[in-house]
């Protein structure tokens, strides 16, 4: 009909070359809103998926009546697939995930905390009760903490002693140069050394184990978790808790008292030979430090460590148990427990320093 | 159906570290062609898809892609080899953070010009055909094993490459889905030339759409058949092919119990 509107496709229609081709299709409709289009497909030799969509679309697409759109000298296999399509199951549009904002963010990150705190609390319950279980029918792995203590302990001596030495050089350094301006060099041993024993050696021991040991009991049981391990525990009658998650508690809670020690000594030598740059020997810090804290300032840095310790391990292997399905999750849980760990034993600290005031 | 061979193995050894899996393999796979790797458990089904793909390096031969060598490409033109190959990996292999939509658009976003929603329809076609038209909003964590390896074959049809390479697509699936997976294959080879390339051993799919059976043995690390699964069923004279095609278990032991 000369009213007709012709639109030509021809050669070959693929996701490499259609973009020009349906762009200026969709124009010559737009452009043509009142009369007849034939979509000529006479000359048309190939398409892939993404040809068919081309065609698809023009022939979905809703215009006046005698204004349709027409696909003529189509391949009759080509037009029989895209007959096959029907335009409602595609009309709506996609919908993404819808973003929140910021208020309901925090509201949510809040609530999902307090939330995880009581399941962390719960948990910690129920370790204890399967501790008591575990050791009424001598039952407890006790092979198994020893390698999680290998590893967990051992193998962190490096950077724990590295770790606390810096940590020991700094204090010591930064105490100094205040501690100069008033000539009262000398108790910066004081002040160094009851800030290594109560506060700084038990908290970097707990972050690096919380990084290094959090996050790997949380993504060894995640892997466990999504890869049904765990359900086949479950499944022979073994408990996860007591089979996975006591070991690894006793083995840490068993050795961050010994590698706080460690820092404690590391600590305190560092501290020492920066005291030696201010011109106080090693004997006289020495000295000075004895007069300067008590035991009862080693045993709070050790009773912390034990509690740094239990709420590491809680936490790295509650949140591996939580790890959900898919593959970033187990990244996630590991994340979590690291984040969550340092926080908690932040918290933990603070708790302490107030109660022992 | 434009003639010539899409895939050309030639005088293939591979393998991992000093395992070699198979040694001195060649066989071609023409266009339009819909021939499947099959064999026993680590016979090297999957390792052998992956060599063929450049994900692994073989030890010796050559693989051609529509007559180039993937083997001596530079970087770049084997990165083009790659892209004229749709793959699905045997777990669906889709990217965790995106949604079923998104995951299948992602080569459109990449490697085309096509508008936003141009892609969209491309892709919800494609996850339409493939029964999953109302999973495209969920996330990969939220899929079935089924499900998973069906978007993973839309994302690898999504470019519309002239060959796809599918790992064990149907194993999972239910019969009825396996069945329309089957037809979804039959149906792109005749209508629009796709070349297919498949691992698989399961047995009511190779009979319903392979052309060609190409059979790999872990003992002799070779290829020990190759032709019509009817006729290798039927005629082969090697009886592990024979056994393998009529699913017929390892004679029991004398004396052994039933």
């Amino acid at each position: 009909m000369a009213d007709d509107v012709r639109v030509f496709l021809e050669g070959s229609i693929t996701a490499h070359t259609a973009a020009p081709i349906w762009k200026s299709a969709l124009a010559a409709l737009e452009r043509n809103p009142d009369r007849p289009v034939v979509v000529d497909a006479s000359r048309l030799e190939h398409v892939d998926n993404v040809g068919l969509a081309l065609l698809f679309d023009l022939a979905r697409q809703e215009r006046a009546s005698g204004a349709r759109v027409e696909i003529q000298a189509l391949a009759p296999n080509l037009a029989a697939i895209v007959q096959r399509y029907d335009p409602r199951d595609f009309a709506a549009v996609p919908v993404g995930r819808s973003r929140i904002g910021l208020l309901e963010q925090a509201g949510r990150a809040t609530a999902r905390q307090i939330t995880y705190l009581r399941e962390l609390t719960g948990f910690i319950g129920a370790c204890v009760h399967a501790l008591f279980r575990a050791r009424s029918r001598r039952f407890v792995k006790w092979h198994d903490a020893l390698d999680v203590a290998t590893e967990t302990g051992a193998n962190a001596v490096p950077i724990v002693l590295l770790v606390g030495f810096l940590m020991g050089v700094i204090i010591a350094f930064e105490l100094g140069l205040v501690a100069r301006q008033f000539g009262a060099v000398i108790f910066v041993v004081n002040g160094g050394g009851v800030a290594v024993l109560r506060e700084l050696a038990p908290l970097m021991t707990a972050i690096v184990v919380a990084g290094r040991t959090g996050a790997a009991f949380a993504a060894e049981i995640g892997a466990q978790k999504v890869n049904e391990e765990l359900d086949a525990l479950s499944t022979f009658g073994l408990d996860p808790v007591e089979f996975l998650v006591l070991p690894r508690i006793l083995a840490v809670v068993g050795v961050m008292p010994l590698l706080t020690v460690l820092a404690d000594v590391v600590g305190l030598l560092g501290g020492g030979l920066v005291m030696d740059s201010f011109d106080v020997t090693f004997l006289q810090s020495y000295t000075q430090l004895l007069g300067a804290v008590s035991a009862w300032d080693l045993m709070l840095g050790l009773i912390k460590a034990v509690f740094f310790g239990l709420t590491i391990a809680a936490v790295g292997c509650h949140r591996g148990l939580a790890t959900g399905s898919g593959a970033t999750a187990v990244g996630q849980s590991a994340t979590h427990a690291v984040v969550s760990s340092i926080v908690l034993i932040i918290v933990i600290d603070g708790f302490f320093a107030v109660v022992t005031s | 159906m434009r003639p010539g061979i899409a895939i050309s193995v030639r005088n293939l050894r591979m393998g991992f570290g000093e395992r070699v899996l198979l040694e001195d393999a060649s066989f071609d796979v023409k266009r339009g062609e819909i021939a499947v790797i099959l064999g026993g458990s680590g016979s090297g089904k999957s390792a052998l898809m992956k060599t063929i793909i450049g994900l692994h390096e073989p030890m010796a031969g050559d693989i051609l892609i529509e007559g180039t060598s993937l083997v001596s490409a530079s970087a770049v033109e084997k990165a083009r080899l790659q892209r004229t190959l749709g793959v699905m990996y045997q777990g669906g292999a889709l990217f965790g953070s995106l949604s079923v939509l998104d995951n299948v658009r992602f080569p459109l976003d990449r490697f085309t010009d096509l508008s936003l929603p141009e892609k969209n329809l491309a892709a919800r076609m494609l996850l339409h055909e493939l029964e999953m038209g109302h999973a495209e909003s969920l996330m990969p964590g939220e899929l079935s094993g089924g499900m998973l390896k069906r978007a993973g074959i839309a994302r690898a049809m999504a470019l519309g490459c002239d060959t796809l390479l599918l790992d064990e697509p149907s194993a999972g699936l239910d019969p009825v889905t396996a069945a329309n997976l089957d037809r979804t294959i039959l149906s792109l080879r005749q209508n629009l030339g796709v070349t297919f390339l498949i691992v698989t051993h399961e047995l009511p799919s190779i009979f319903a759409i392979a052309d060609r059976a190409i059979m790999l043995d872990p003992h002799s690390r070779a290829i020990i058949a190759e032709g019509e699964p009817t006729a290798l069923r039927d005629c082969s004279s090697d009886e592990r092919v024979r056994q393998f095609f009529n699913r017929r278990p390892d004679p029991l032991r004398a004396g052994a119990g039933p």
